[in-house]
């Protein structure tokens, strides 16, 4: 509606506002919302633990062994070993050293990689199978959800890291390092809150 | 017709005349006309109208299924449904109208109007709100086809264990169930991310947080709370699809399940829920109300601390619904506790409303007799709401038709009648023409008496013990006459939709002409062309107050944004308080892969029925289509 009697007046000259922000763009906001929502079903998977937990005599059943905590120790270590490579990239592709970037995001999925390898020793070392009781249910289910959660980061990673090998990125032109970054970070750091459930609280509690 | 500029043909029922240069940027900005182009639009305005379309659609058909109940029911021992059919239309009809309608129609309303009111050419993600129209589309339509072919759930829109378990439902009733409850989820959460980001950042220059209009706050509490709300249905939900196709032990109690688990989760988000469908409409409400006034509204900081604080209490209050479940009596007296607590913050937006109203000239068109008629049903079903918040009269009333009652009231009344008056109110912005008004007031008054008729017995059934969920009833009871009060009254409330509904039709041919504020309301939804620009706005807008259309009238001046790109599809990004001029963001174009992820999902949604496979196969399938669907622009598109 543009009344004759009123009149315009430019107040924002918008021509010269960046248009590349890797770093306050739209899109940071957006796979925080994703983080917080993820957050939400782990906090939700966790209580329901507690609560089934709650609910049983004796946790984990009789005759059942708190799951060894080997293998889970080794991802705690070499998830956050992950997020140092990310983070080490995100600073090569922030000086514009693009060999930095793409090695670093390579190195992470690796490292990911060889977590999920142990995640997978993990499974056979529950000592439950899923269908037996509650119990291996839950414990199957949150591990399987972060499994499958390390196996999107790989996946949204590599993609990153192929075009980073393309020389895709510059220091301006990094949204897809940043907000992968962020991603990458939750999923190393999510792991911390399951672990100590999972492996400790059935032996502390 | 055809030899003109598709962007200039859509101007045909626009007051505007148009000059060269907003030719061009409303090139920029078309949705590709045709049937292969529909699966690429990306606009705003394009997938909020689908959403509202689609979701009256689905209302119209689950009010369908309502009437069949009540038919059921108008004498005792009546077989115009069998048990079975009619415990498929009760829990399809209160499914849809929770997942399919409420949830849907208020967040295509926010879809459509957020952009517009804080002043944006789009939303932030145009994509991903498409891929959650497509994905709402496919679930809502294969869970409607369940009933017709007889394989529909029937546990209830609740759905409670044991009785959805394994054990209890066979057939694919509640796997059709549950797999519609996930496509709902990401269809939301996907709506309620875009949402928030969008009001954070994509605020026009001086849009502070305190000069948001208040339907816009309210859609932002909205979308916090399903993004909060929804993962704990996304976890029961989840639980029951394993226990029923992979036997885990969830929710069986013989091997350390518990039924209440799922209770639990549900109803904490079956509470906020309700919320989430009251909240928008609270801000459709103030909308209206100040609109209808001419005044600034009356507390605004009130108003929007009551509308956070009842997004945030809805969160401690779901255990209200397990009074009959044999909880710890402190539990119950906290809940007790925090569900009366809601009625302080309703309390206080209801009388911010009544001083809003209190000497003004008020002008009584449809839009307001709505309103009107949401306050008289929305406050009788808070103090229902009130009563049945106490423990021991719960326990009285808990599973009796007095509940059927009260939930109608706040939600027909909480929701329906907003959304109505929104109608009325938005109409000649989406069309560019007025709904009749005569008309328009016979469907309001008609459907008010209809619903009072049909919902107001209830409260006496449930007193005089009839209980809900039951396919008939003795004769010798008493309850024959008040529910041949109660069907009546339903064939009324549904000719007093059906006049809408009528209206609607003929308007979008025969309606006036819709001049460009018919209303003379204060925000920028009004601020462009009915219907508005592909761009929404020729030039983007500067704020100065939470009103600008009056200021701009008191001044005679108003201020905009310069400098934008018309060859590309730019918005401009504000910081978050304040709303400083921060960066711009380039806005993708059309495209079908928001389609073809949604295709991919549903596909594998559907065959998690089936095989615990189609959960790789989900997984795999969705990163490829994303892949296509992020795949990077050439440099030249975004420097």
């Amino acid at each position: 509606m543009t009344d004759a009697a009123i009149e315009t007046e430019i107040a924002v000259d918008a021509s010269g506002l960046p248009r590349l922000t890797p770093h306050t763009h739209p899109l940071w906001w957006g796979v925080l919302g994703a983080v917080a929502i993820e957050a939400a079903v782990v906090a939700n998977l966790l209580t329901s633990y507690f609560y089934l937990m709650s609910q049983s005599e004796t946790w984990p059943p009789a005759g059942i062994k708190p799951p060894d905590p080997f293998w889970a120790t080794v991802v705690l270590c070499v998830l956050p070993l992950s997020s140092v490579t990310m983070w080490w990239a995100g600073r090569g592709s922030d000086a514009d050293r693009k060999t930095q970037l793409a090695m670093g995001v390579t190195a992470s999925v690796a490292l990911a990689s060889l977590a999920l390898v142990f995640r997978w020793l993990q499974f056979a070392a529950f000592g439950v199978r899923w269908d037996e009781h509650a119990y291996g249910s839950i414990l199957w289910a949150i591990t399987g959800f972060h499994f499958t959660h390390v196996v999107s980061a790989i996946l949204g990673t590599a993609v990153v890291a192929v075009l980073a090998w393309m020389d895709y990125f510059t220091s301006e032109r990094q949204l897809g390092v940043v907000v992968d970054t962020l991603y990458w970070y939750f999923v190393a750091a999510v792991f911390l809150p399951i672990y100590l459930v999972l492996y400790w609280a059935p032996r502390w509690l | 017709m055809n030899d003109i500029d598709p962007a200039l043909d859509l101007r045909a029922r626009r007051t505007d005349p148009i000059h060269e240069e907003l030719a061009e940027i409303e090139r920029t900005w078309l949705s590709p006309p045709g049937f292969f182009g529909w699966f690429t639009h990306v606009n705003h305005t394009s997938i909020g109208l689908r959403f509202l379309v689609t979701s009256f659609a689905f209302f119209l058909i689950a009010g369908l299924l309502g009437l069949a109940m009540r038919l059921q029911l108008v004498t005792p021992l009546n077989d115009f449904l069998g048990p079975e059919t009619y415990n498929q239309v009760m829990t399809v009809h209160g499914t849809a109208m929770m997942f399919l309608f409420a949830i849907p129609a208020v967040e295509g309303v926010a879809i459509y109007f957020v952009p517009l009111m804080i002043g944006a050419r789009d939303l932030a993600f145009p994509r991903l709100s498409a891929f959650g129209y497509y994905i709402y589309l496919i679930g809502g339509t294969v869970f409607f086809a369940s009933l017709f072919v007889g394989m529909a759930p029937a546990a209830g829109w609740f759905n409670y264990v044991p009785l959805s378990g394994p054990e209890y439902a066979e057939g694919r009733g509640v796997d059709i169930w549950v797999t519609m409850i996930t496509f709902i989820e990401v269809s939301a959460l996907t709506a309620a991310v875009e949402l928030i980001v969008s009001i954070f950042k994509l605020r026009a220059p001086g849009m502070s947080l305190n000069r948001m209009p208040i339907f816009v706050w309210a859609a932002l509490v909205m979308a916090f709370m399903i993004m909060f709300a929804m993962p704990s249905v996304i976890v029961a939900s989840a639980m029951l699809t394993m226990d029923r196709l992979v036997d885990t032990q969830f929710f069986n109690p013989d091997l350390g399940g518990s039924p209440l688990l799922w209770q639990h989760l549900f109803w904490f988000f079956g509470h906020p829920e309700v919320y989430i469908i009251l909240v928008p409409a609270l801000g459709i409400v103030t909308t209206i109300v100040v609109t209808f006034t001419q005044r600034s509204v009356f507390g605004y900081t009130a108003l929007v601390l009551a509308i956070v604080g009842v997004g945030m209490v809805s969160f401690g209050l779901w255990v209200h619904h397990m009074y009959a479940t044999g909880l710890p009596l402190l539990g119950r007296s906290f809940f007790q506790a925090a569900s009366s607590m809601i009625a302080i913050a309703s309390g206080v937006q209801i009388y911010c409303w009544i001083a809003t109203m209190w000497g003004a000239r008020i002008r009584f068109d449809t839009p307001m007799l709505f309103v009107l008629g949401f306050f008289a049903i929305f406050v009788t079903g808070g103090l229902t709401g009130v009563m049945v918040a106490s423990v021991p009269f719960d326990r009285q009333v808990h599973d009796t038709y007095f509940v059927v009652a009260h939930f109608h009231y706040v939600l027909v009344g909480g929701a329906v009648f907003p959304l109505l008056a929104g109608l009325y109110y938005w109409f000649p912005k989406v069309t560019g023409r007025m709904l009749h008004e005569r008309l328009g007031k016979w469907s309001c008054g008609i459907a008010f008496v209809g619903f009072n008729l049909t919902f107001f017995p209830m409260h006496q059934l449930g007193l005089e013990g009839m209980p809900r969920r039951i396919y008939t009833y003795l004769p010798g009871l008493g309850w024959d006459f008040l529910n041949q009060l109660a069907t009546v009254g339903a064939f009324v409330l549904a000719a007093g939709f059906a006049l809408t509904f009528w209206n609607v039709f003929r308007s979008l041919r025969a309606g006036d002409a819709a001049p460009a504020n018919p209303w003379h309301a204060p925000t920028l939804e009004w601020a462009t062309t009915s219907p508005p620009l592909n761009c929404n706005f020729a030039e983007q807008i500067v704020v100065r107050s939470d009103q600008p259309i009056w200021d701009w009238e008191r001044t005679g001046r108003r201020a905009v944004v310069g400098g934008m790109r018309i060859d590309r599809r730019e918005t401009i990004v504000t910081t978050l308080l304040d709303a400083r001029p921060q960066s711009v963001q380039i806005l993708p174009t059309p495209t079908p892969w928001p389609f073809y992820s949604a295709v991919v999902l549903s596909v594998c949604f559907f065959g998690l029925i089936f095989s615990p496979w189609f959960y790789v196969a989900g997984i795999f399938g969705a990163f490829a289509t994303f892949v296509f669907w992020f795949l990077p622009r050439r440099r030249s598109e975004v420097i």
